[in-house]
């Protein structure tokens, strides 16, 4: 070790394979805010990440609040809360969920935590072994590529169809699965592409995966939230065909994403997530990681009870507004096309047409100068796995979505190119 | 994929593979309450872990839940929170630490994490690059051992030294790096010994990193709980002879540990981490996992800010009270001896004599007997890497103490080797 200044050179520098994997929506939001026109006296519109909670019409159910006041002021929620959760907790999601299964859901099948964001840590981690691989859809979540990253667990990606109403291409997933394949992942209702899968369509994914041998991650952080056609319908009411992990959270369909409280729930009538040893190594997991408040935990039994139907009407009713408004915009702006008008969710992607504008050489591009020029934000494709598209958030004030997506269309005159 | 008829899933056999089932300070107290005698009407009381919140004595103050409730209803905090925490929670924390130091920290200094075992979590994989190591202190917190395990982060131990106040043995600590050490790890006040470092030897303890060339993690979760003739003086101040990476929280000394609200802090006056890039590091880690929930956060600067003197120095006198109990009890059970009587934290490290006992094969198996005759749970100290030791929590309402020590001596009385 070299010495300088009569002491060693410092032995310590920054994790740089860390460094390469991280890729995150707030990583790239963080960048776009901070290329924004500080003269620009216009509020920005933030059009990049799914988070309402700012505007009016997106209020949380009093429930909600009332449910964690109780809770903290009790006395009864200060303590450590156990690695799994607090019992009463596991029982109320146990209901919750089972409401929409054709079978019931034990307290045990239930682990807590902190928001979806952890689940996704905690499922990535427990599943990294030497030589696996997972599957992932693609466009996704960029989370999961980032943890599988981190854990050095091997990430393949199957496509999603968007002339299929972004439909996965089983096809993809069979090409790609092989005997390390321990699982896949779907996101339903989807994000960032805004569709709501079918019945159908979800039991072709559950045989595809159970021949494969394989189980399913079902990432539900927007259960419930499906304003079309189709239904949702939770992945585990097909658990008997294979495997589920369902995890979701109370921060979309309660507007609460600030809460950081969610679930990983294992539905599988036929034990076989206990049986393969998956269930020992989650809880083993979960005794060395750091879990949800227990005041939380404390209120949920009262949330997920409690919230009257009316506010998750009122709720999908602004949101489906709102992906009408958006839908019907994208129609005005050449440049943009939306390939699937959305459904459920609070995002869609958008394909950029690069050939009808002068000097925007690409989606990541497109975004930042419509950052600088119109103060608006939209997600670069190339971040949730397309380059080359958007990804809009329509979850916010009508007003403020028709004054963004006005700006884009500015934005697109300026930038058209000349006949 | 058929074999004998029976489904083969690929991802069978997981609890084999899996490194991560090492022994965790949750997973062995599971064990030893899990022996308690379920037909025995008394009270279990809990001597093995360090949550004092269950107890009136160990009430929290109102300020603190006022301060989280007025945050939940202003209804401004319902969003996701920015990667390293809430502006005004960050500037609190970092006024907060710096009323102790010689400098003055800066808000983007301290990042916001979910709860101390948290900051443990980013600061290990931020210094874990592919080859390094980090010093612990034996005995240690066991989390940092499961942790950094579960990344594949090669750890080496110094010793302290119980003759001595639990030292820091500099001689070990010189003997252990090599040009891969990173980092030591210290924990003041201890746990689990119960130490309060001194002025001299944290200087001590700082020169010899900087000789070294690493960096110090100082683990001060128990920060200000100090009841002996040390004050508590926090690593940070020594900030500018080596670079200092602080993790604390408001678990213990405002006894909520279930809120999960702690910090990682840089106490670097040089900016040497910085340029190190571990900085860096550690803002990736955070992008992609989750955070404290946004309104605890809120509350952080009434928690910090409006807390009065009286509150601390009731808790204070109760854990000064209640270690002076604990000192005085072990000395009339012969088969336990304490070396120091604990100044700080809530717990006490106290050596076992298995000479003066019949049938009892070592501490585990005296915690697990101990659970079952008389309901009394204390951690053995193989759990924190000293065999034939005990970790004893003193922080619980007196008469729960005084109890667990008459039972405790009943039990030696009953097992003791006849002359």
């Amino acid at each position: 070790m070299e010495v300088v200044n009569g002491h060693k050179k410092w032995g310590f520098q920054g994790n740089p394979e860390l460094i390469a994997s991280s890729i995150s929506v707030r990583g790239v939001l963080t960048k776009l805010m901070a290329n924004r026109n500080k003269d620009d006296k216009r509020p920005t519109i933030p059009l990049g990440r799914a988070d309402p909670t700012e505007f009016p019409s997106y209020r949380t159910t009093p429930v909600a609040p009332d449910a964690v006041a109780d809770a903290t002021y009790s006395y009864n929620f200060n303590c450590y809360p156990p690695t799994v959760g607090i019992v009463e907790a596991r029982r109320a999601v146990a209901e919750y969920l089972s409401k929409d299964f054709p079978y019931q859901l034990s307290p045990d099948d239930v682990y807590l935590t902190g928001g979806c964001t952890q689940a996704i840590e905690i499922v990535v981690s427990v599943l990294a072994r030497p030589n696996a691989n997972i599957l992932f859809p693609r466009p996704g979540y960029p989370q999961y590529e980032a943890r599988a990253s981190c854990s050095k667990l091997e990430a393949r990606h199957f496509d999603l169809i968007p002339e299929k109403g972004w439909e996965v291409d089983l096809d993809s997933v069979e090409a790609l699965a092989d005997e390390n394949t321990v699982a896949m992942v779907i996101i339903n209702p989807s994000n960032p592409c805004g569709n709501v899968f079918t019945y159908q369509h979800l039991k072709e994914i559950a045989e595809t995966a159970s021949k494969l041998g394989i189980f399913v991650i079902s990432d539900e952080v927007y259960g419930h939230l499906a304003f079309g056609s189709n239904p949702f319908v939770p992945m585990g009411v097909f658990g008997s065909t294979v495997p589920v992990l369902t995890l979701g959270s109370i921060s979309k369909r309660w507007i609460v994403p600030g809460w950081r409280l969610g679930w990983i729930v294992t539905s599988d009538p036929n034990g076989i997530f206990h049986q393969s040893g998956f269930v020992e190594c989650m809880r083993n997991f979960l005794d060395i990681t750091t879990d949800p408040p227990t005041n939380m935990q404390g209120a949920l039994t009262q949330i997920l009870k409690h919230t009257k139907e009316d506010f998750y009407s009122k709720i999908l009713t602004i949101i489906r507004e709102a992906a009408d408004i958006l839908y019907d915009r994208i129609q005005e702006i050449p440049c943009l096309t939306c390939p699937h008008k959305p459904e459920g969710s609070m995002v869609a992607m958008l394909k950029l047409n690069l050939s009808l504008l002068e000097g925007i050489i690409d989606d990541v591009d497109f975004c930042m100068k419509l950052a600088k020029e119109e103060s608006v934000i939209v997600l670069p494709g190339v971040t949730v796995g397309l380059k080359n598209c958007l990804r809009i958030t329509f979850a916010v004030e009508h007003s403020a979505l028709e004054d963004g997506l006005g700006r884009i269309k500015a934005f697109y005159h300026r930038h058209a190119k000349k006949e | 994929m058929e074999e004998n008829g029976e489904k083969r899933w690929n991802f069978w056999g997981m609890g084999k593979l899996n490194p991560q089932s090492k022994t965790s300070v949750r997973g062995l107290l599971m064990k030893i309450w899990g022996s308690v005698n379920k037909d025995d009407p008394r009270p279990l009381l809990p001597l093995g872990h360090g949550d004092p919140s269950p107890f009136p004595c160990f009430r929290t103050t109102p300020v603190a839940e006022d301060a989280v409730v007025d945050s939940l209803r202003s209804a401004k905090f319902n969003s996701y929170p920015p990667t390293s925490g809430l502006q005004p929670a960050r500037s609190a924390i970092a006024d907060y630490l710096s009323r102790d130091l010689p400098y003055t920290l800066s808000p983007d200094d301290v990042f916001l994490t979910i709860g101390c075992i948290q900051a443990i979590e980013i600061t290990l994989r931020a210094l874990a690059r592919p080859g390094a190591n980090i010093l612990l202190p034996r005995p240690c917190f066991p989390f940092y051992d499961s942790y950094a395990s579960s990344i594949n982060l090669e750890v080496r131990y110094f010793d302290l030294n119980p003759e001595k106040g639990w030292e820091v043995d500099i001689e070990s600590v010189e003997a252990l790096t090599d040009e891969n050490t990173v980092a030591m790890v210290i924990i003041n006040p201890g746990n689990p010994c119960g130490s309060v470092y001194t002025h001299r030897h944290l200087k001590e303890i700082a020169e010899t990193a900087r000789k070294l060339g690493i960096l110090v993690v100082t683990d001060e979760v128990y920060h200000h709980l100090t009841f002996g003739p040390n004050p508590f003086v926090p690593m940070g101040v020594f900030g500018s002879i080596v670079p200092v990476i602080t993790l604390g929280s408001i678990s213990k000394r405002w006894l909520v540990p279930g809120w999960r609200l702690g910090w990682l802090v840089i106490s670097d006056p040089n900016g040497i981490l910085r340029k190190s890039g571990i900085v860096e590091c550690i803002t990736d880690c955070l992008n992609m996992t989750s955070d404290p929930p946004t309104f605890i956060q809120g509350a952080v600067p009434q928690i910090l800010e409006k807390t009065g003197e009286d509150f601390f120095s009731k808790t204070i006198d109760i854990l000064r009270e209640v270690a002076h109990i604990c000192y005085e009890k072990i000395q009339e059970i012969p088969c336990i001896t304490c070396p120091n009587k604990p100044e700080g934290s809530m717990f006490v490290m106290a050596k076992l004599n298995l000479s003066l006992l019949e049938d009892i094969n070592d501490d585990t198996d005296f915690c697990l007997k101990l659970a079952k005759e008389e309901s009394v749970v204390v951690l053995p100290g193989v759990a924190v890497g000293m065999k034939n030791w005990l970790r004893i929590t003193f922080a619980v309402e007196p008469s729960v103490l005084e109890d667990g020590f008459g039972r405790m001596k009943a039990f030696y009385e009953r097992h003791a080797k006849k002359q």
